[in-house]
């Protein structure tokens, strides 16, 4: 059966006037801290709160021609898929996209919020803001809230001034920059695909094939990834969608069956 | 994590007219790392009886032998195969001894009893068992399994849709579920005959 | 060694060979299954001339239910039966155990179980096991003293009673027996009543659900009335179903195994061989 695919079409709002923004948009957002008497216990049961929201795979590295981002399209609870065609590849600008991994609702809410971020930034500043930026902005914000409970893996890639750039931000604190990452529960299996075939000087074609593979050897060996392996690329003028594969079907693209359709009889030994 | 968990699994046993089908998907896992997607979790234990073992695969391939041992015993003895009622009883008492440290599988038990009449039965890890007229379901993917087979089952099949019915059920299942699926065996028994199939599915 | 005589059949009684393992797990942190219960609404009662038991059908295996048409009533003796709730394998196994050793127990004395003599085994299985077997009986039967109901503990305490419930849905269908109950029912009067009393567990009690069971124990005669009210029929499926073309399923490989013929066994006498 096909999957429905229509939840990982791009959104594009319709552009309206600047001057609509609410006079307390600029405030950073904060949340209040819980009102409890056992803040330990919360943070506790704030974080296995968020942890059935994983199992992911996602991936992107940097290459001669710019950045290729790709992640599959699952979301589970426990051992039950909630869906196949969830959108993990979240762009923030035309020319930054970053990805989900983790508690979905974290990584939605906070990449919004460095959209709304990026985008002051490029209005004051008359320039967009670089990538080695964003990330670090998105950083900050997450290190502010650690301990508390936030689940966020996630990959800043994009294009900036000085070319193609990629980090890696997490929930932790940390942010790493790189030419090659994967993050999730299927990351080992793709790093194992993406570092036996990665070069530098992959055509475009060669690495959005190269990212497909590995998301698609991920979902085969890891339980909680699945659905669509969807390929993005970032160069010069921006990111594009590349593709957008039902890894249900791209398994017997990649391994071809024989289905036997003559049916074999297997007649009785005679009876001595 | 429920011990269930452990390798994942779906089994279905459904009844038609004058025939049975077992059906089983293909995945042996490690939580979440897929091991093998060629698993046999439905075993023979005569021409006319089957029986699929759910649930953790250490156990259930140690049950699995004891049973197969019992049942060499008998025919031994008796000179004839178990009937599949008496081979529930026999599984179910396996399990009951066990009844303070139990194995963890749920067993799914189908076969064609003397007049060719189709049995099916599942019992829970201590051996209670539940006999039903239509379908019976065990594994990760159970729950999906019930609505599947609530809803697609219909009484009287004949085999041809039978074997259409579990499987989509099956499969339609088995997309509900991380631990398990990558493909499918199905089982389908006539008193004439007994076709093992092996189903495309998605492998993710 | 001992160990090599492992395998063979088991002369009874629990195999504890796996609880060390089982236990590790558990401390690894890994949750043992649940396992399933009866859920139920069991009842009994005594009317003019016998007893009367009663009984939902519904298992459960947490918050699913496991089977809608369960049998809750079980066999104990022609002229004894018994209501099972908690673990369905314990009240299972339970109820199986007492009814063979009755049996036995008649064959040597050609007599008619008592209904005391199973009370008694039943109870002193439960209490060695100190409430790890967790079945909750209500036994009830017609004997040479008269007419018995009794209720038994997990743990093996036992009740003397006119009427008597068990189960989630208990108090539900005590409540209707405390309204409604009073000495020297009739039989249509005792039926209508535990069918009442059940439905009222049935329909307040999520552990209870779907049919009515009910067994008439008389002097000499017992009338065990199957699926005796059909309170929740399903309504909500449409009677033709799915239907699905011939090969609408995508097979990778089959294989076809004819059986052959049961060979027709000639009756030779067994004198001969």
């Amino acid at each position: 059966m096909k999957l429905d695919t229509s939840g990982l079409e791009t959104f594009v709002p319709p552009s309206r006037g600047l001057n609509v923004l609410p006079s307390d948009f600029t405030a950073s957002p904060a949340f209040d801290l819980p009102g409890c008497t056992d803040f330990d216990g919360f943070q506790k049961n704030a974080v296995q709160m968020v942890k059935p929201a994983k199992g992911t795979t996602t991936l992107a590295f940097i290459f001669k021609e710019g950045v290729i981002v790709a992640a599959d399209s699952r979301a589970s609870m426990g051992g039950y898929i909630s869906s196949q065609t969830v959108k993990k590849i979240i762009e923030i600008n035309p020319y930054m996209i970053g990805t989900m991994a983790g508690g979905a609702a974290d990584c939605q809410f906070w990449h919004r919020n460095l959209g709304i971020k990026c985008r002051l930034h490029e209005l004051a500043n008359k320039r967009r803001i670089s990538v080695t930026g964003a990330s670090k902005l998105l950083a900050n914000i997450l290190y502010s809230y650690r301990g508390m409970g936030l689940s966020v893996g996630t990959m800043i890639a994009g294009w900036d001034e000085t070319g193609p750039g990629l980090y890696y931000v997490d929930s932790e604190g940390g942010r790493l920059k790189g030419k090659r990452f994967s993050v999730g529960s299927g990351s080992p299996y793709a790093y194992a695909v993406l570092d036996s075939g990665y070069r530098f000087d992959l055509s475009i074609e060669e690495a959005a094939e190269l990212a497909r593979r590995a998301i698609y050897h991920a979902t085969f060996r890891d339980g909680a990834s699945g659905g669509v392996a969807s390929v993005y690329y970032v160069g010069p003028d921006g990111w594009k969608k590349l593709s957008g594969d039902d890894v249900g079907e791209l398994h017997y693209k990649y391994y071809p069956v024989v289905t036997s359709s003559v049916e074999q009889e297997m007649a009785e030994a005679p009876v001595a | 994590m429920s011990i269930f968990e452990y390798n994942g699994s779906a089994l279905v046993a459904m009844v038609g007219k004058n025939c049975f089908a077992i059906a089983s998907d293909r995945r042996l896992g490690v939580q979440l790392q897929t091991i093998a997607t060629d698993f046999r979790r439905i075993y023979k234990i005569h021409d006319k009886l089957y029986i699929g073992l759910s649930g953790l695969a250490t156990d259930a391939q140690t049950l699995y032998q004891r049973l197969v041992f019992r049942h060499k015993l008998y025919q031994l003895r008796e000179e004839r195969d178990m009937k599949p009622e008496t081979f529930a009883s026999l599984v179910s008492a396996l399990l009951y001894e066990k009844r303070f440290g139990p194995y963890f599988c749920q067993p799914v038990i189908a076969g064609l009893g003397d007049d060719n009449k189709p049995f099916i039965c599942t019992m829970d890890s201590i051996g209670a068992k539940e006999l039903a007229k239509d379908f019976v379901v065990a594994g990760t993917a159970s729950e999906s399994l019930y609505g599947a087979c609530e809803s697609m089952y219909k009484p009287d099949m004949e085999p041809e849709e039978l074997f259409e019915t579990i499987s989509q059920a099956l499969l339609a299942s088995v997309d509900r579920d991380c631990l398990s699926g990558w493909g499918g065996h199905v089982l389908l028994v006539t008193p004439t005959e007994v076709q093992e199939k092996a189903l495309k599915g998605r492998m993710d | 060694m001992a160990k090599a005589l492992a395998d063979v059949p088991p002369k009874g009684g629990f195999s504890f060979d796996l609880c060390r393992r089982n236990d590790m797990l558990v401390k690894k942190g890994i949750q043992l299954p649940g396992f399933r219960k009866t859920g139920t609404t069991i009842v009994g009662l005594i009317f003019e001339d016998g007893v009367i038991l009663g009984a939902d059908t519904r298992a459960t295996e947490g918050p699913i239910v496991a089977d809608k048409n369960c049998e809750k009533i079980h066999y104990m003796a022609p002229n004894i039966y018994c209501c099972g709730a908690g673990t369905a394998a314990d009240t299972e196994a339970v109820t199986d155990m007492v009814s063979s050793q009755l049996q036995l127990h008649r064959y040597a004395t050609g007599r008619e179980s008592r209904v005391v003599t199973t009370l008694t085994l039943l109870k002193s299985h439960l209490f060695s096991y100190q409430g790890y077997v967790s079945a909750a009986l209500v036994l009830g039967g017609v004997d040479v003293t008269g007419p018995h109901l009794h209720t038994v503990y997990p743990h093996g305490s036992t009740d003397t009673l006119p009427f008597a419930t068990m189960g989630s849905g208990s108090l539900a269908a005590m409540a209707v027996f405390e309204s409604k109950y009073k000495e020297g029912l009739s039989r249509e009067e005792g039926i209508q009543l535990v069918s009442e009393a059940i439905c009222s567990g049935i329909f307040n009690d999520l552990g209870s659900g779907s049919n009515v069971d009910v067994c008439v124990i008389t002097k000499g005669k017992t009338d065990y009335l199957r699926n005796h009210q059909l309170p929740n029929p399903r309504t909500y499926v449409s009677s033709r179903g799915y239907s699905f073309a011939k090969g609408h399923t995508e097979v990778l490989s089959t294989k076809i195994i004819p059986l052959k013929a049961k060979p027709e066994v000639a009756v030779v006498d067994a004198m001969e061989e």
